[in-house]
């Protein structure tokens, strides 16, 4: 235990380090390494470098040095979801100050990696500011052989690379009814007429006919794990788990056996809807569906995030390819949900002080709403400035004879607010955490039955059950080499022996509620321990004295 | 002036050759040289051994020292235990630039426990540096190919076998410990040598109830009865005690996990692929050469030596990844499948998944899929080999390698019965074949396979693509412009693409530039008769070509401006490496 400072520090740091804004790598650093200094529980270590040389971070909360049943909460994956990182760090902050956090942290571990990617933090505080999803790596991502050689121009000198929209006959995009600042695809069926071409800020530097499509952007990580990798694609990297930040985070899941289950924070959403039973996708060989065991338990957290922690109106956010949450899950065999952890709020219709109900959207309406557009109306609503560069016209190289404009959303805007916006979901989030370190499998044992049989003969008899909310771990996971199964183990004293039963019973993943019964014959007298568990619901001892 | 830079050029020449010659032992030029062998080579070497892992490590030193303009020694990184993964770079260094060169990659051994991969690499190796001098074939193979060698990839499990006890299936792991039983015990239950003598043979007891007896015409064999006939044993599996009293015996080996299951195309995890890790790469070794395989994109072909059954393997590993294979480039695989066929008799040219058993996550297809490289993996050692006939009696149960053992070994291949007392099964027996037999070839017959399997990698690497530029043609146009049609052709069967690779833009295209011109338009020629061309509006002076098929040509023009003579064309090819020419 190197841990020594005060716990009135923890309490202070909220205060002292409240920030407007969102944090470099550098004030990352600072930030978590502060907590490791100031908070008893915190440990902040390196799980690896990044392909640009950065640490990626680990701040483990914990009372003892001794693993105990665990969550890993990690953002910061795809480079171009910042606000995740954000929120993990208000967790982290908002956890140490509960006054519940002591009581968990007796049985339970919480583990953080809030940025995974870490080359991709600074991105967004580049002179030039351009959406940026990937690492350091040098990537050809046209793969014509030269690398970086069509990068982003900022035409407007704002500091941003934003989009061109160009006055095109092959032009397919016009302006959104609902917002005229919004472009949307024309739609030949409601008599619309395409009228630009849009591409994103910048000239055609190899003069190839193509714009901006070797900036060599780097992989992003959450294109590169192992679960339906996307091979090929733009941003995968050039095979499966190619990138250092990838294998630094699945050897630490697969390493640490008492991982139970990983919230990611990122663009997909499995918590507000939760994955549906597919017997077919779930019983092929290559098993591409939740199964039907770990879906009731999934259903169970869902129900914790928007009942008990009141999280709600998620949008529906499908899994992408390659990415972590999936790979936790389908690979590593661990419970594995994710969210984007802050949306724009739903803008409830006003309703008459006379009327009781509250107008509900129809089904039609509910099909139109473009997230641009109700994001701008939300920006407007909260007066935030800078999230959209209204089009203003520019003299393109590329297209001298044309009318070209450039504007759009600002990069990063539409996923990450300002960071004052983060605190609710935060505090939300925290909740929902503790709500489910406290569902995570409890293992209980009766007071062992002991018969004697004859003189010198024992028969012992156990009953172990899991009380929890939920499983000992995914009925995936009884599939998984790595994953730490349910034992049952009896160690004798050296005057005793076994006369029927086994050193260790293994079983498959007990559920909620679930219980089994052992018994063994034992010849001799003297104590006996007995132990039972596993990694993700803990080891529980039991002594029998035999007399 | 000229006379003399001619003289002095001339001297060189005189110069080289003499040292060429010096190189030539004169065993090598009468008749004491039995063809295609070398009589006297600089680095002496006998292949009726095996050779651990200083051994190899010694020959590349030895290559390198003799031939240092053939022979180039580096380590890729190092394997788990912390050996070197030595990469011999094997080509005629003073002729163009190595990484210009088509590449053929070679690695032996990735199961380290099929021993003989590994001499094949080393002997292939040790054969091209030797035979540059002698042989016309190989001393322009050399020019115009460079060969990348990775005599052992799992140096850790070679070193374990050789030096530990093992049967001829244990060690094809590496050695980073796992709970392979799922108790969170690591490693507590591994095989154990019984009589300590370097080999795990079969534990045998006597029973009434057995169903099996001893063979009396080879009596190390045992065999299993059929129908009502009375057995006298039972058979207690390979030497082994339950170390951890759990009621198993060798349940926790080590390692356990399949390094050839560790790569990057298709990977799936362990329940639906034994032997997976946690991601592929999860192994130092596997890691370090990726790396090299992606850091090397001129690798055009390549080869992985594995046993045991005598079969050219092509990709792919998984049924679903049939529809990858194109008609054409299967046609290529055919071409030099088949004739292996001939080449290695005993041996078959068959597809992974349908004429052996479904991989994913194998090295085969991360080389040809992921990489797009036109590969194949050799399993070495068949039992046709033993009296060159095809075996009636299925891969384990016939009793040909007795016979064989018998006759031509002399009772070599086996360990004989011997009674032991077993800690849990009491009274039992011991003995069976030794971990060097039935897998590994006897010392008489390495050699010979060794440089049939290196000839039809030889053949291999010789069809990586050769790209020449056939004809350079002017043709005076209206006014000052003049049009600029070259030929390009690839005189061998492997295209520089495959149509997979062309498909997902694994390579870059092939450039066909021309420079000292001023150039006007640039073109793909699709029919000169016809006048069918494609115009490349954008940076015409260099032509993108997806794709030069084998045997096959592209026609690229340029227009160009006033007198084009002296201007030069260059081709410029990842996997088909770079030529150029002058324009009359």
């Amino acid at each position: 235990m190197r841990k020594k400072i005060l716990f009135l520090f923890v309490l202070c740091f909220g205060i002292t380090h409240a920030q407007n804004d969102y944090l470099n790598y550098q004030n990352l650093t600072k930030n978590l390494k502060e907590l490791d200094v100031k908070s008893k529980y915190c440990t902040v270590k390196s799980i690896g470098k990044s392909s640009g040389g950065k640490e990626i971070w680990l701040l483990t909360i914990s009372e003892s040095t001794t693993p105990k049943p665990a969550l890993l909460i990690t953002a910061g994956l795809d480079g171009k979801y910042r606000a995740g990182t954000q929120i993990t760090l208000k967790m982290i902050e908002n956890l140490l100050n509960s006054d519940k956090l002591s009581k968990i942290l007796e049985e339970k571990t919480i583990y953080f990696v809030p940025s995974v990617n870490p080359d991709a933090i600074d991105a967004a505080f580049a002179t030039i500011k351009m959406e940026k999803s990937g690492n350091d790596t040098k990537t050809d991502d046209d793969r014509d052989g030269k690398i970086g050689e069509d990068p982003f121009e900022d035409l407007n000198k704002d500091g941003l690379i934003t989009q061109l929209r160009i006055e095109d006959i092959t032009g397919s995009f016009i302006e959104s009814p609902e917002d005229s600042r919004v472009l949307i695809k024309a739609d030949p069926m409601k008599n619309q007429v395409g009228k630009y071409v849009l591409i994103s800020e910048g000239i055609d530097n190899d003069k190839d006919g193509m714009f901006n499509e070797d900036f060599s952007e780097g992989v992003n990580i959450d294109k590169n794990f192992t679960f339906d990798y996307p091979v090929f694609e733009k941003g995968a990297g050039v095979y499966v788990a190619s990138e250092p930040e990838t294998r630094a985070l699945l050897d630490f899941l697969y390493l640490n056996q008492n991982i139970y289950g990983v919230l990611t924070f990122g663009m997909h959403n499995n918590l507000s809807e939760t994955p549906k039973y597919d017997s077919k996708l779930a019983s092929s060989r290559i098993i591409k569906g939740w199964l039907e065991k770990d879906i009731k338990a999934v259903e169970r957290v869902s129900k914790l995030y928007t009942q008990k922690a009141a999280i709600k109106d998620g949008p529906k956010m499908p899994m992408t390819k390659g990415n972590f949450a999936q790979t936790a899950y389908f690979h590593a065999g661990r419970f594995s949900f994710s969210t984007p952890g802050w949306w724009v709020p739903k803008v409830e219709a006003k309703k008459d002080s006379l009327d009781s109900k509250l107008e509900k959207p129809k089904d039609k309406d509910k099909e139109a709403v473009n997230s641009e557009v109700s994001f701008l109306k939300w920006a407007d609503s909260q007066n935030i400035k800078s999230a959209f560069i209204n089009w203003s016209v520019i003299k393109h190289p590329d297209f001298p004879n044309q009318k070209v404009e450039v504007g759009g959303f600002a990069p990063y805007t539409l996923n990450n607010p300002p960071v004052n916006f983060l605190e609710e979901t935060a505090t939300k989030h925290v909740l929902f955490v503790e709500e489910l370190l406290a569902a995570m499998p409890k293992i209980e044992t009766n007071v062992p039955e002991v018969e004697k049989v004859r003189e010198n003969l024992y028969r012992i008899t156990i009953k172990v059950a899991n009380k929890g909310l939920l499983p000992t771990y995914t009925e995936i996971g009884d599939k998984i080499r790595f994953v730490s199964k349910m034992k049952t183990e009896i160690v004798l004293q050296k005057n005793q022996s076994m006369v029927s039963g086994r050193k260790y019973f293994i079983r498959n993943s007990m559920q909620a509620d679930e219980s089994e019964e052992y018994s063994w014959l034992i010849s001799g007298t003297g104590k006996v321990t007995i132990t039972t568990g596993c990694a993700t619901a803990g080891f529980k001892e039991v002594i029998v004295d035999l007399k | 002036m000229k006379k003399y830079i001619l003289l002095s050029l001339l001297s060189f020449v005189f110069w080289v050759t003499n040292a060429q010659k010096s190189d030539i032992a004169p065993q090598d030029l009468n008749g004491i040289r039995a063809i295609g062998s070398p009589a006297n080579p600089k680095v002496k070497m006998a292949w009726d051994s095996y050779h651990d892992y200083a051994q190899v490590t010694q020959l590349g030193r030895d290559l390198v020292k003799a031939y240092p303009n053939l022979v180039k020694m580096e380590s890729v990184g190092k394997s788990y235990e912390g050996r070197d993964i030595w990469v011999l770079t094997i080509s005629d260094f003073n002729s163009g630039e190595v990484e210009n060169k088509p590449g053929f990659y070679i690695d032996g051994g990735i199961h380290a426990n099929e021993m003989q991969g590994v001499e094949v690499a080393m002997y292939t190796a040790w054969y091209l540096a030797e035979s540059f001098q002698t042989i016309k074939f190989i001393n322009t193979l050399l020019k115009e190919k460079v060969f990348y060698i990775v005599m052992t990839i799992s140096p850790d499990g070679r070193e374990n076998f050789i030096y530990k006890s093992n049967n001829s299936n244990t060690s094809r792991s590496g050695m980073r410990p796992f709970d392979n039983d799922g108790d969170g015990l690591v490693n507590e239950d591994k095989l154990d040598d019984l009589d300590n003598d370097g080999h795990i043979v079969m534990m045998r007891r006597k029973s009434k109830t057995g169903r099996w007896k001893v063979d009396t015409k080879y009596p190390t064999r045992m065999y299993q009865v059929k129908g009502d006939e009375i057995g006298e044993y039972e058979m207690l599996g390979y030497e082994g005690v339950d170390n951890d009293k759990d009621g198993l015996v060798n349940e926790d080996l080590i390692g356990t996990y399949d390094p050839n299951r560790d790569w990057g195309w298709n990977w799936q995890p362990n329940y639906v692929q034994n032997g997976a890790l946690f991601y592929p790469g999860t192994l130092p070794e596997t890691r370090a050469i990726k790396a090299f395989i992606v850091n090397h994109p001129n690798i055009a072909g390549a080869q992985s030596y594995h046993n045991f059954g005598g079969m050219f393997l092509r990709g792919p590993g998984a049924a679903e990844d049939d529809a990858l294979f194109s008609s054409q480039d299967i046609e290529v695989y055919d071409n030099i499948g088949k004739l292996g066929e001939k080449m290695i008799p005993g041996y078959n040219y068959f597809v992974i998944h349908k004429d052996l058993y479904t991989v994913y996550g194998g090295e085969i297809d991360f080389l040809s899929l992921t990489r797009g490289i036109f590969t194949f993996s050799n399993e070495l050692m068949t039992s046709y080999k033993l009296f060159n006939q095809k075996s009636t009696a299925g891969r384990w149960d016939n009793d040909e390698f007795n016979e064989f053992d018998k006759y031509l070994l002399f009772g070599d291949g086996y360990l004989e019965w011997k009674t032991f007392n077993h800690p849990q099964f009491g009274d039992i027996e011991i003995g069976g074949p030794k971990k060097n037999y039935i897998r590994n070839h006897p010392g008489f017959m390495i050699q010979e396979d060794a440089h049939r399997n290196m000839a039809f990698s030889l053949y291999h690497a010789y069809q990586t693509p050769k790209l020449e530029i056939i004809g350079i043609e002017t043709e005076k146009l209206s006014g000052d412009l003049v049009a600029v049609t070259a030929t390009v052709m690839n005189t061998r069967i492997i295209p520089t693409h495959s149509l997979h690779d062309v498909k997902n833009k694994i390579e870059r295209p092939n450039y066909i530039s021309l420079t000292g011109s001023a150039v006007v338009a640039g073109m793909t020629v699709q029919n000169e008769d016809l006048n069918l061309f494609t115009e490349q509006k954008f940076t015409p002076e260099t032509i993108a070509v997806p794709n030069i098929e084998g045997m096959g040509n592209v026609k690229v023009r340029w227009i160009v401006k006033g007198n084009p003579s002296g201007a030069t064309v260059k081709v410029s090819s990842a996997k088909g490496g770079t030529v150029s020419d002058k324009i009359k």
